[in-house]
């Protein structure tokens, strides 16, 4: 077993004739991902990669039965495109884009959850189940399969983690990019349940960073109900207060909201093993796998 | 984007939030229109990006045409803190018997709107809460473009207000609110939202920070974007779609990424070592050649750097790119060292290139193994 994305997938990529979409729709065949149907608004009636593309994604589900949505849409459209999504019964909805409006997500937030909706993202890579299938644009060379558990705030801090991992030959089961924004679709609480329950999975790697509570919150959570152990890392210890780096979610606030310190202790204290660093999270699952 | 007091009141009157008169004015020659316009005494205030205009002398008084004349030509003259004075606003002199704090933001915990009163308020909303927490309501909101009377008057109830001003707080309230949602805010605070000797409830003084990735629906504000910051380093590097981040003011380490984590954890292990960054750029995805090389020459302009690290894990990025670029710049920057990492996508290509340009650069394979470089270069 494995989650979100997997052998039975089937998958609507919406932007694929974008040039992204259509690129990484590629990638992901390649990959073993079943790619059902495309979705661009206009284009209906056409075919990429022999992929059959609608103008709706009602359409795409009707014909096609499809279970997941990755969108490949640039971040003015990601509203639109994933309450599109949401309003026509896709179950798991993953948003990748860079730079969408805060309020665009807070609303997208609470909608998902209305409707019963894992909405992932944005800002993200995606989700990867090594040697099953992908949704997202993540170099899906340096994953490999196994049997740990990576969800990250942080595409490059994820790469470099399961880049460490595959050379000390420890696969992963599924990774999920929840991505760098300040209200991501799911959050790590959000996502937790799915590895607890996962048979696949004996170990779960949380790369955290500044700002925002997620990662306290998913202290919190880890104490009463998570049994399998859990690694995090928390970047961006150094970094000045009251300015965004990089990742719109990756500030700490003047009054000290967000900062490292809080985080780390209160995973501490749900005894959740802090790492360092990278490496560190290596060093940590060694001992654990 | 956080706006200058000026263009907070400026949307402030265009919701219709009851505040103060005022005019903005960038010339000496302008201030003869305001004369006339408003009553005396005004207050004439410096529309930098920066806090305690007052003590550098950002904000004076006048009490005649004269004094205005005057005191106005000289603010704008003046540069404070470096800045220069572009702009001075011009507001009528207000007799106040209370100042409170009204606010409007997120809160990322619940993922909603967040309403925060204090009917003490004048100064820093943190110095408020520390001083009299029992004094501050901080009520979640429910999800919506507007705000409704019971959550209102739950927040009357929680702190006491007189119900002589309840109609105009719930007036400013309501108004804010569509102002905080239609606009994209991150904050809509009205700092201090005071009661005139009068009677009423007036924004004096405003503080509005609009969501940048939201701008591009905002091009009234947006245009005024580059005019407040204050680092042309952050200009320079907007101009070609990287974030500058200035790190430290001590330090001598640039660090060029692709990508936010990772830059976040090159300033963390080099930190760890004792060493200081003073600076740091993000690339984003998939930099080509030109762009890296402009890049470099924006963290070697910085006078404070001297070691540039270049920490690259190429997924679209593309390492043989990132090589070009430095070929390409590594006559024109005057970096004392440059270590760089290389990994992902076309990783072997790149590290040919590098190897051919030859001098001292240093090659390091992993993270880990940079900041070791970086370490043992210090050390020496």
């Amino acid at each position: 077993m494995s989650f979100f994305v997997d052998e039975n997938t089937r998958l609507i990529v919406q932007g694929i004739t974008g040039r992204e979409g259509t690129f990484h729709t590629e990638q992901m065949q390649q990959y073993g991902t079943n790619v059902v149907a495309g979705v661009t608004p206009g284009k209906g009636g056409t075919e990429v990669l022999g992929v059959p593309v609608y103008n709706t994604v009602r359409e795409a589900m009707e014909r096609h039965e499809a279970n997941a949505s990755v969108l490949f849409v640039p971040p003015k459209f990601l509203y639109g495109a994933a309450y599109e999504a949401i309003m026509s019964g896709v179950p798991l909805v993953m948003t990748i884009a860079e730079g969408t409006p805060v309020h665009d997500m807070l609303k997208l937030h609470h909608l998902a959850k209305e409707k019963g909706v894992q909405l992932i993202g944005p800002n993200s890579f995606g989700v990867i189940s090594p040697g099953k299938a992908k949704a997202g644009f993540m170099a899906h060379r340096i994953f490999s399969k196994g049997r740990v558990g990576v969800m990250s705030r942080s595409a490059t801090n994820c790469y470099e983690t399961v880049f460490l991992l595959k050379n000390a030959g420890i696969g992963q089961s599924t990774v999920v990019g929840v991505g760098g924004d300040m209200i991501p679709g799911s959050t790590f609480v959000d996502v937790l349940p799915f590895y607890e329950k996962d048979p696949d999975t004996d170990v779960v790697i949380m790369i955290g960073e500044i700002g925002g509570s997620e990662e306290e919150l998913a202290a919190e959570y880890i104490k009463k109900y998570v049994t399998k152990p859990v690694i995090a890392l928390i970047a961006g210890k150094n970094a000045p207060k009251d300015t965004s780096m990089g990742h719109a979610g990756a500030i700490v606030s003047p009054d000290g909201e967000g900062s490292a310190e809080s985080k780390e202790e209160k995973l501490r204290a749900a005894g959740v093993h802090i790492a360092e660093s990278t490496e560190d999270i290596l060093r940590i699952v060694k001992t654990l796998v | 984007m956080k706006l200058l007091e000026y263009k907070a009141h400026e949307v402030f009157h265009e919701y219709e939030v009851p505040s103060i008169k005022g005019f903005t004015v960038s010339t000496p020659e302008e201030l003869e229109r305001v004369d006339g316009k408003l009553e005396y005494p005004v207050v004439i205030k410096a529309q930098v990006q920066t806090g305690n205009r007052g003590k550098a002398g950002g904000i004076k008084f006048a009490e005649n045409r004269d004094q205005l004349l005057k005191q106005g030509a000289e603010i704008l003259g003046m540069s404070i803190k470096g800045l220069e004075v572009k702009r001075i606003f011009i507001t009528e002199k207000v007799n106040i018997d209370k100042e409170m704090y009204l606010s409007f933001t997120m809160d990322r915990k619940t993922k909603l709107g967040v309403l925060i009163f204090s009917p003490e308020g004048g100064v820093d909303i943190n110095e408020i809460v520390e001083k009299n927490p029992e004094k501050v309501a901080k009520v979640i909101l429910p999800a919506g473009e507007e705000i409704d009377d019971f959550t209102l008057q739950y927040v009357i109830d929680k702190t006491g207000l007189k119900q002589s001003y309840h109609d105009e707080f719930k007036n400013i309230c309501k108004k804010l609110y569509r102002m905080y949602v239609h606009y994209d805010c991150l904050l809509a605070e009205i700092n201090p939202l005071v009661i005139t000797s009068e009677g009423h409830l007036k924004a004096l003084d405003g503080k509005v920070d609009i969501d940048d990735n939201a701008l591009y629906r905002h091009p009234n504000v947006k245009e005024f974007r580059d005019e407040i910051t204050e680092n042309p380093l952050v200009l320079q590097a907007r101009g070609f779609d990287f974030l500058y981040i200035p790190i430290k003011d001590r330090g001598n380490i640039g660090v060029i990424s692709n990508g936010s984590g990772m830059i976040m954890s090159s300033i963390d292990l080099i930190s760890k070592r004792g060493m200081e960054v003073t600076c740091a750029l993000d690339l984003g995805g998939g930099a080509t050649a030109d762009r890296i090389q402009e890049a470099l020459k924006i963290v070697a302009s910085n006078p404070q750097v001297d070691t540039i690290f270049i920490n690259i894990f190429g997924g679209i990025t593309r390492c043989d790119e990132i090589a070009e670029g430095v070929q390409q710049s590594i006559d024109e920057i005057d970096t004392n060292r440059l270590v760089i990492r290389l990994e992902g996508t076309n990783k072997e290509k790149g590290l040919q290139i590098i190897r051919n340009i030859g001098g001292n650069i240093e090659l390091v394979d992993g993270l880990y193994e940079g900041v070791d470089a970086l370490a043992e270069g210090m050390n020496k």
